[in-house]
């Protein structure tokens, strides 16, 4: 008898502390403080400021246009490659480069600041502006960025496991975006292109190393049923800057 | 009634768990302890979608663009001749871990937890290439000392930040960036974050290397997780003669500027040389008006050293200098004691302390108290690899401290009245003439440091506490009276002056020492070594200087000296001057690992022992 009564102790310890472990309810905008917390106020990391791109993979097709018809790593359909193939190399500064699916490989820099609950990434490269809301999109209107949903993704409790101190590593989190109903634009600068049902799944997390200046972290999953043979992941960084040296605003061209 | 203790029961296991939870470090970090905050357990995969040519097939010749390289790892980069892999020594390398994780295939992800406990002791991420096991050590134990040893997977420390599992990783080997020959040096060091969405990892790497790196290198990928064992996951490599003939001082490399291969990439792709290149301004986006504008004969400039003066050494030293002595276990029951100049190695067991080398003197009395530590027993032979003052300073006193019973009470005791109250002293002929002053310019060491067991063949050799010991004579290497020691069974090699990680080699031209000779003498210890694994472990080496290795450290520094040999030698075939040769700077892109510019041993004398020795060899 004593026991089941220990047995009962154990079962009710552990489902005490898991229900203590789940994370706290997310509010409307997908924030960390729970109902009436937004902006910045909700973020898990300040994702705010200057940040210089970093070339360091790819290199060959990011830093300048590469070859005609080298898709490099993409996993490019046969539709992928046709498309590819018939980019006119004068058209190397087309804006189409500069839209959301190829924004973040640019060389350049990134601003980003909140404008009011919503994100603003300004791109200098391209002269691009995004705008990450939470919750309801407002204030986008399509086009090259497309519309673009943001949420803070907390630690999953499915991947912590069982503990008795509920979260691990004390929280933490990625800011996520989801961004639909671009217009086409290219993957890579060599007109690698991307079609109008596109998705972009992005995870933004915030790296603080140490001596060194802290690094935004993006891995993106591309899904395209027009262009891409399956999903395609990559990630980039950038390094954030103390101030805005080297921002330096290009507009692409519209043609 | 049962309500009630329900409750209580309830409230009580709720408290328990704020509590508990409210010992968790603050500040989003939680390190070890029994609370992982993400697990990485399971099977994983690398996503090969950047990059893919360059990880999977291969990368190509001088293609640098994007990697914030140095002169020296640009210069190391084009000297290096993909023909070094049928190198016997070079076939089993394995991948530094700074690659190995953006390396092709599958990996292996599990937590080591205390049975008991449940603590989160480390974990383990098994890369199937190579059978790279690196292990991320989560119970706060720190770091080793600089002379402890390196490995390709180094030594790693992992905490929980936020969401990411942060890993710092050192004693790095060296080895590649890229497998185009990019080198990544022995003084890397390594940040990771590890960052799980879902069924996928995002990971990002800072690689800091002061050698070869003009900035940290980072550097995102992905992983994302298998459902089912993929398999495959050994990876046995044996070498074996590739290129018959070949000469074993002969390391395949290319001089200066002579890059057969230099624009193949470039021309290829349309990347203009100066992108292929690299450096730290390819990273950004303001290089993109350098690339239109510098011209590839300008670019050609710089595969070769640039004018002014030599860098220096940015190795960390592994000598403390604390005036400690420092005492690092080996294997069975030899440690290495670091901290008086020269590494000493003592061997203890029943019959008394072997000692080899006896450090600088400066701290005897205290290498004297860690032997008697180590072993009660007396100090009973001490074996000289040189006759340098950095290996023999501390003869006197440790000879005086020690004894030898086997000749107590024997017909040699008798006609030398005396013996056996003292430890004896072994060395190579050579050695106790130059220190007695019979042969050179040398002053003459207090009678009672000369070694009086000397031999002048090729080996000497002494059975000593279940080991067979074994002295090696090294000619004209470091000096003409050079040994390395070989513990056989505990399977450990002493190098003495011929090899250290400190410093370019000590070519004592003056007391006979030559460049072939140090080449040779390196080659002679990797005639005696065996791998464990992917070329590293197994027999292990103790350098003059430095930190314990193994037969890699040996390879990449005879291949270093082979190279600056070749370099010199063909300029004194061109009818180059000793004057011609320093200027030439033919060291450039070891200098930040080796070099000095001042003290007992610079990068100057080093290349001038070379050319020295190349035009009038010993013995000639």
């Amino acid at each position: 008898m004593r026991v089941a009564k220990s047995s009962s102790g154990m079962i009710l310890l552990a489902l005490a502390s898991v229900l203590h472990a789940q994370p706290p309810a997310a509010g409307p905008g997908g924030g960390r403080g729970g109902p009436g917390r937004a902006g910045p106020a909700a973020a898990l990391f300040d994702p705010t400021g200057y940040w210089v791109a970093q070339i360091t993979e790819d290199w060959k097709e990011r830093i300048h246009p590469a070859a005609k018809g080298d898709v490099g790593s993409i996993p490019v359909s046969a539709a992928g490659r046709r498309e590819a193939a018939a980019w006119d190399p004068a058209s190397s500064n087309s804006c189409k480069a500069y839209g959301v699916g190829g924004i973040l490989r640019m060389p350049g820099r990134l601003h980003i600041n909140w404008e009011g609950n919503n994100l603003k990434i300004e791109s200098d490269a391209g002269a691009q502006t995004r705008v990450l809301s939470f919750g309801t999109p407002s204030g986008q209107a399509g086009g090259l960025q497309g519309v673009s949903v943001a949420s803070w993704d907390h630690l999953a409790p499915a991947l912590t496991g069982f503990t008795l101190r509920g979260r691990g590593g004390g929280g933490g989190g990625s800011l996520k975006v989801v961004t639909t109903q671009a217009s086409p634009g290219y993957l890579a600068r060599n007109g690698v292109p991307y079609g109008a049902k596109a998705t972009f799944t992005e995870y933004y997390d915030r790296q603080e190393v140490p001596g060194g200046p802290a690094l935004l972290v993006v891995s993106v999953e591309v899904t395209d049923p027009d262009y891409l043979n399956g999903p395609y992941w990559y990630s980039v960084h950038f390094k954030k800057q103390a101030d805005a040296a080297g921002w330096n605003p290009q507009p692409c061209d519209a043609r | 009634m049962k309500v009630l203790r329900l409750s209580l029961i309830l409230l009580g296991c709720a408290a328990s768990a704020w509590l508990l939870d409210a010992q968790a470090p603050s500040g989003g970090s939680a390190k070890g302890g029994p609370a992982p905050a993400v697990d990485f357990s399971g099977y994983w995969t690398g996503n090969m979608q950047e990059d893919g040519a360059e990880r999977g097939a291969g990368p190509e010749l001088v293609d640098y663009g994007g990697i914030p390289i140095n002169e020296a790892g640009r210069l190391w980069a084009l000297s290096y001749d993909t023909s070094r892999l049928t190198s016997r020594f070079h076939q089993c390398d394995g991948y530094v871990a700074p690659y190995s994780v953006r390396a092709i295939g599958n990996t292996l992800v599990w937590e080591e937890r205390d049975p008991k406990l449940r603590t989160l002791i480390a974990i383990h991420w098994y890369s199937q290439t190579f059978e790279g096991h690196r292990v991320f050590w989560m119970d706060d134990r720190p770091h080793p000392p600089a002379y402890a040893s390196h490995s390709y997977m180094g030594f790693s420390t992992g905490t929980f930040v936020g969401n990411a599992l942060r890993v710092e990783t050192t004693h790095l080997k060296q080895g590649w960036f890229r497998r185009n020959g990019l080198p990544e040096s022995d003084q890397a060091t390594l940040t990771e974050f590890f960052v799980r969405h879902g069924d996928h990892i995002t990971y990002t790497s800072v690689v800091n290397d002061p050698v070869f790196l003009s900035e940290p290198w980072i550097r995102t990928t992905d992983f994302y997780r298998q459902p089912t064992d993929p398999g495959a996951w050994l990876f046995p490599c044996d070498d074996s003669e590739q290129i018959v003939g070949r000469a074993p001082d002969q390391v395949p490399n290319y001089l200066f500027g002579a890059h057969p291969y230099l624009d193949e990439y470039s021309k290829k792709n349309q990347v203009p040389l100066i992108g292929a290149l690299g450096g730290p301004d390819t990273l950004y986006r303001e290089f993109e008006s350098k690339l239109a504008s510098v011209s590839d004969a300008k670019a050609r400039e710089l595969t070769r050293p640039a004018p002014g003066p030599s860098a220096t050494s940015v190795a960390v030293d592994p000598d403390p200098h604390d005036g400690e002595i420092h005492v690092l276990p080996i294997r069975n029951n030899v440690y290495m004691l670091v901290g008086d100049g020269g590494n000493i190695v003592v061997q203890t067991g029943d019959e008394g302390a072997f000692v080899v080398d006896t450090g600088a003197g400066k701290l005897t009395s205290k290498v004297l108290a860690e032997i008697r530590r180590l072993s009660t027993k007396p100090i009973r032979y001490i074996a000289n690899t040189s006759f340098h003052a950095d290996y023999t300073g501390g003869n006197q006193v440790l000879k005086n401290a020690g004894s030898d019973p086997s000749v107590v009470g024997t017909f040699l005791a008798l006609n030398s009245p005396g013996v056996g109250a003292t430890a004896t002293i072994m060395a190579h002929e050579n050695v106790a003439a130059r220190m007695t002053g019979s042969l050179g310019n040398n002053q003459p060491t207090p009678s009672d440091s000369w070694p009086i067991d000397t031999y002048l063949a090729d080996r000497h050799r002494q059975f000593h506490n279940g080991d067979s010991i074994e002295m090696f004579y090294m000619p004209h290497a470091s000096t003409d009276g050079d040994s390395i020691v070989q513990f056989r069974r505990a399977d450990i090699i002493v190098a003495g002056d011929i090899f250290n990680t400190t410093q370019y080699p000590f070519i004592d031209v003056a007391n006979g020492g030559s460049v072939q000779g140090e080449i040779s003498a390196l080659n002679a210890i990797l005639d005696r070594t065996v791998f464990e694994h992917s070329g590293e472990g197994g027999t292990l080496v103790v350098p003059g200087r430095g930190y314990l290795c193994d037969e890699h450290e040996v390879v990449e520094y005879r291949d270093m000296v082979a190279i600056v040999r070749d370099r010199v030698k063909a300029l004194i075939a061109s009818g180059a001057s000793l004057e011609q040769v320093l200027a030439a700077k033919v060291t450039t892109d070891y200098d930040k690992r080796y070099g000095a510019n001042s003290g007992p041993w610079t990068t100057r004398m080093f290349v001038t022992a070379v050319y020295q020795s190349l035009k009038q060899p010993p013995g000639k």
